[in-house]
Parts: C-alpha cells; sequence; structure tokens
C-alpha cells in the first residue's frame, strides 16, 4: 500500500508557491517547530521566518523559507499563508548574502532613527537569515543525493 | 464660404479630442495590464484566507460569549460604514456611478441604521448630495504597491469596529470579472459573516462564473472542526484575523482597480471610436459644402461670360 499523503498548498499575497501531494511537513510556529503528518489534528499556528521542510511521495524533499504567516490545518489538508515564500531551489546565495548585508548595515542605522523602521528592518534580515539557512540545508541535502 | 470654414475647424477640434482619448485609452490599457496581473496574482491567497476566516468564524460564533470580538456577532445594531471605493478621476464610464449606486441600493435594507461613509477615491465624494456622512476620506493610488498602502483605512476600520462606534462595515467595490465586465459589489467585511450567501472577494474570476457556483461560504450543516491553536486561540486570532482582513480589503482595492483602468480603456475607446465616426462625417460635408462652393462660382462665372458674349 502506498504510503498516506496530504494536500499541502503555500500561498503568498503574491504567488502559489507549491501545491502538491506530501507525506509530511515541518514549519517553524512561535512556539517551536512542529512536524505534521496525515490525519493531524486540526491546528491554527502563526509561523514565524525559517525554513519549511517537505516530504513528498516519492521521498524527495522540498526546501522552502518563509518568512512569516499562518498555517491551518484541517482533515484532509495543510495551507499555509505566508507572508513571502521561496523555494530554495530558486534562491541564489550569493545575492541574499548581499542582502543580508544591507539589511544588516540598515540594522545598524535605524537603531537610533525609530522603531517602526527599526522593526522593519529587522523583520527583512530575519527573512535574510531564513532563506540563507534554507539554501544551506538545501544543499546539505542534495549533497547527500549526490553520494 | 463661410459654412466651410466652419466645418473645418470642428474637424480640428475633434480630431485633437481624438488625440487625447487615444492617449487616455493607451495609459489606460497599459495600467489595466498591471491592475490585472496584480489581482490575479493575490485571488489564491485572498481566497484561502477568506476560507480560513468563514471557519474560524463559525466556530468562534458556536462560543457565544468569550467568542473573539472580530468575529463575534453584535445583537443590536444602530450604527454603520461603508468603505466606498471609487476612481480618483472621471472618464470611465459609469464605474463611479454604478458602484454609488449599488451601495445606496444595499443601505436601503438597513434603513434604520446610520450609516457612514469611508471614501476611497476621490469621486466618491457625490454621496454628500444623497445625505449621507463622510466621516474620512483617503487617498487612492492607481496601483497599489503592497498591503502597506491600504493600512490606515484597516486600522480606522478596525479601531471604529472595536471601540464601538460602528456595529458592521461594508466595502463597496467594483469586482473584476474581465476586461469588458466588472461587477459592483458590497460586502459585509466585520463583523464576519458565514452564511452562503456572502462570497469571498475576487470570486468572480476570468471565465465569468455565475454568481452561485462563487459562493462556497459554509454549508449550514456543516460539521465544525475543533480546532487547536498554538500558542493559544486568542493569541493566534489576535493576530490573524486583522492580517487576514487587511488581505481581504487589499483584494477588494485590487479588483476595485483593474475594474477602474478597464472601465476607463473601454469608455475612452468608444470615444475615440465615436470622435473617428465624427470626422468622416464631417469631411463628408466639408466636401459636399466646397464642392457646393466651387459649383456656384463656376455658374456665377459663366453666367457672366454669357451676359458679356451677348
Amino acid at each position: 500500500m502506498s504510503p498516506k499523503t496530504i494536500k499541502f498548498e503555500i500561498v503568498t499575497p503574491e504567488r502559489v508557491v507549491l501545491s502538491q501531494e506530501i507525506l509530511q511537513i515541518t514549519v517553524p510556529t512561535t512556539s517551536g517547530e512542529i512536524t505534521v503528518l496525515p490525519d493531524h489534528i486540526p491546528l491554527v499556528s502563526v509561523l514565524k521566518p525559517g525554513v519549511i521542510e517537505v516530504k513528498r511521495a516519492d521521498n524527495s524533499s522540498e526546501i522552502i523559507s518563509v518568512s512569516g504567516g499562518f498555517i491551518e490545518v484541517t482533515k484532509d489538508k495543510v495551507v499555509i499563508l505566508a507572508d513571502t515564500a521561496e523555494r530554495a531551489e530558486e534562491l541564489d546565495e550569493e545575492m541574499i548574502k548581499e542582502a543580508q548585508q544591507r539589511a544588516e548595515k540598515l540594522k545598524e542605522e535605524a537603531r537610533n532613527v525609530d522603531d517602526v523602521q527599526f522593526t522593519a528592518v529587522a523583520a527583512k534580515l530575519e527573512k535574510e537569515m531564513a532563506r540563507l539557512r534554507a539554501v544551506s540545508r538545501w544543499r546539505r541535502l542534495k549533497g547527500t543525493d549526490n553520494k | 464660404m463661410a459654412k466651410t470654414k466652419e466645418i473645418s475647424r470642428r474637424i480640428k477640434s475633434v480630431t485633437s479630442t481624438k488625440k487625447i482619448t487615444k492617449a487616455m485609452e493607451m495609459v489606460a490599457a497599459a495600467k489595466m495590464r498591471k491592475a490585472i496581473e496584480a489581482v490575479l496574482k493575490t485571488r489564491r491567497y485572498a481566497s484561502l484566507s477568506w476560507e480560513t476566516v468563514l471557519r474560524l468564524a463559525v466556530l468562534e460564533k458556536s462560543k457565544n460569549d468569550e467568542a473573539h470580538p472580530l468575529l463575534a456577532p453584535r445583537r443590536e445594531v444602530k450604527t454603520a460604514a461603508v468603505i466606498l471605493i471609487t476612481s480618483n478621476r472621471g472618464m470611465c464610464g459609469g464605474y463611479n456611478t454604478a458602484v454609488i449606486n449599488k451601495a445606496e441600493q444595499s443601505l436601503k435594507r438597513y434603513s434604520d441604521v446610520k450609516t457612514d461613509f469611508i471614501l476611497a477615491g476621490k469621486k466618491g465624494a457625490s454621496v454628500h448630495q444623497h445625505g449621507h456622512l463622510v466621516t474620512a476620506e483617503f487617498e487612492k493610488n492607481d496601483i497599489l504597491n503592497d498591503v502597506n498602502d491600504i493600512y490606515p483605512i484597516v486600522k480606522m476600520a478596525l479601531n471604529d469596529y472595536l471601540s464601538g462606534k460602528y456595529d458592521k462595515i461594508f466595502v463597496a467595490y467594483t469586482d473584476f470579472v474581465n476586461p469588458a465586465k466588472q461587477i459592483a459589489r458590497v460586502k459585509q467585511l466585520l463583523p464576519v459573516k458565514t452564511e452562503k450567501i456572502d462570497s469571498y472577494l475576487g470570486a468572480a474570476s476570468p471565465t465569468d462564473k455565475t454568481e452561485s457556483e462563487v459562493s462556497p461560504g459554509i454549508e449550514p450543516g456543516a460539521p465544525l472542526i475543533e480546532y487547536t491553536f498554538e500558542p493559544s486561540p486568542r493569541e493566534v486570532l489576535d493576530m490573524m484575523i486583522p492580517r487576514l482582513l487587511e488581505i481581504q480589503l487589499y483584494q477588494a482595492f485590487l479588483e476595485a482597480n483593474a475594474s477602474e483602468h478597464s472601465a476607463r480603456m473601454t469608455a475612452m475607446h468608444q470615444a475615440t471610436e465615436a470622435a473617428n465616426d465624427m470626422v468622416s462625417e464631417l469631411t463628408l460635408f466639408y466636401n459636399k459644402a466646397r464642392q457646393a462652393g466651387i459649383t456656384a462660382e463656376i455658374a456665377e462665372i459663366s453666367a457672366g461670360a454669357n451676359a458679356l458674349a451677348e
């Protein structure tokens, strides 16, 4: 018997990032990382910036970086409403590092400006960090696949 | 001679009007493409998040007293506010009239409720004449950059609702179906209405579905889903509901913008066509008048020549 799968969809205001049948998903919530398998109890939780790991039925994985949002688990479906999300294979490490440095610099400058701006920059930095973590995890994953 | 001069002056003026309408059509077409792209991109997110809100609202309603303030229905409705989304400029056919009429019409059902208007877009100001109070007027960009653009409106609506100033909040906007068809709609934003008739925003897809197909809502007999909330229901809902409402309103703005530019493009296209017709008609008149002038002149000359020869 083929293993049980669950329908998964991750969308941002800009696009549908991924929509397919999956075996399991690991997401970073504000109260810690959780893994959702089929037949999970209905759940609503808040995401924090981090890395989502998805396992497909053919045992391949997908790494997605997310900058925050919500997850809703129902009986037959997992829906993630993300603020922004990118698949690791779409990300370029060099560009992220640059963006991260820019954000870091802005954060230093913004520290003595005002709260709103500082929060915005801090959020941006966290987003870049999440993207970077996603890429490095994707690299590791690919590396083991090639051996 | 005086007649041909007059006609040629009219031809000139119609031609220059045509140039303007043609240019406006082009501008509207470019803006429309951008606006349509934006509206289609967010539709999936908006509809998924609205489904989530609906499910949560059904769950919260069953709890009665401890329901989240944004989801709990109010027993008495005395005041309401309508967020009216219109265009900043005219020249877009019946676009503004349609949405204002629709708002007026749906307010008739609530005749005993005092209704205020919150405007986005300059053309909405005409509701003054219908005797409604306008509490705020927000600026609206022709192309929205991101959700932050409408944040002030969301914040005002939420605050006024939570403070009890308004018991219901509606949004009147124009749903974008396709470049040739837009439908003015009024949707209840707060409190979240779970009955089947109230479909989510952006429901009208480019394929032009009928009303019944696009109203998923929640079936009255659907089983309640008992969600687990992490960290706690209150914390999750406090973060989630305002954000999702923001998205709904954002979607309404995007729909309205796409509709506005489409409407303007169509209106300007028609104006250009009309100007074309007019120019060709006037040219015909001009030629006839010129010909008549020439004929008369020749007749005069030959008459003169005849008189001399005799």
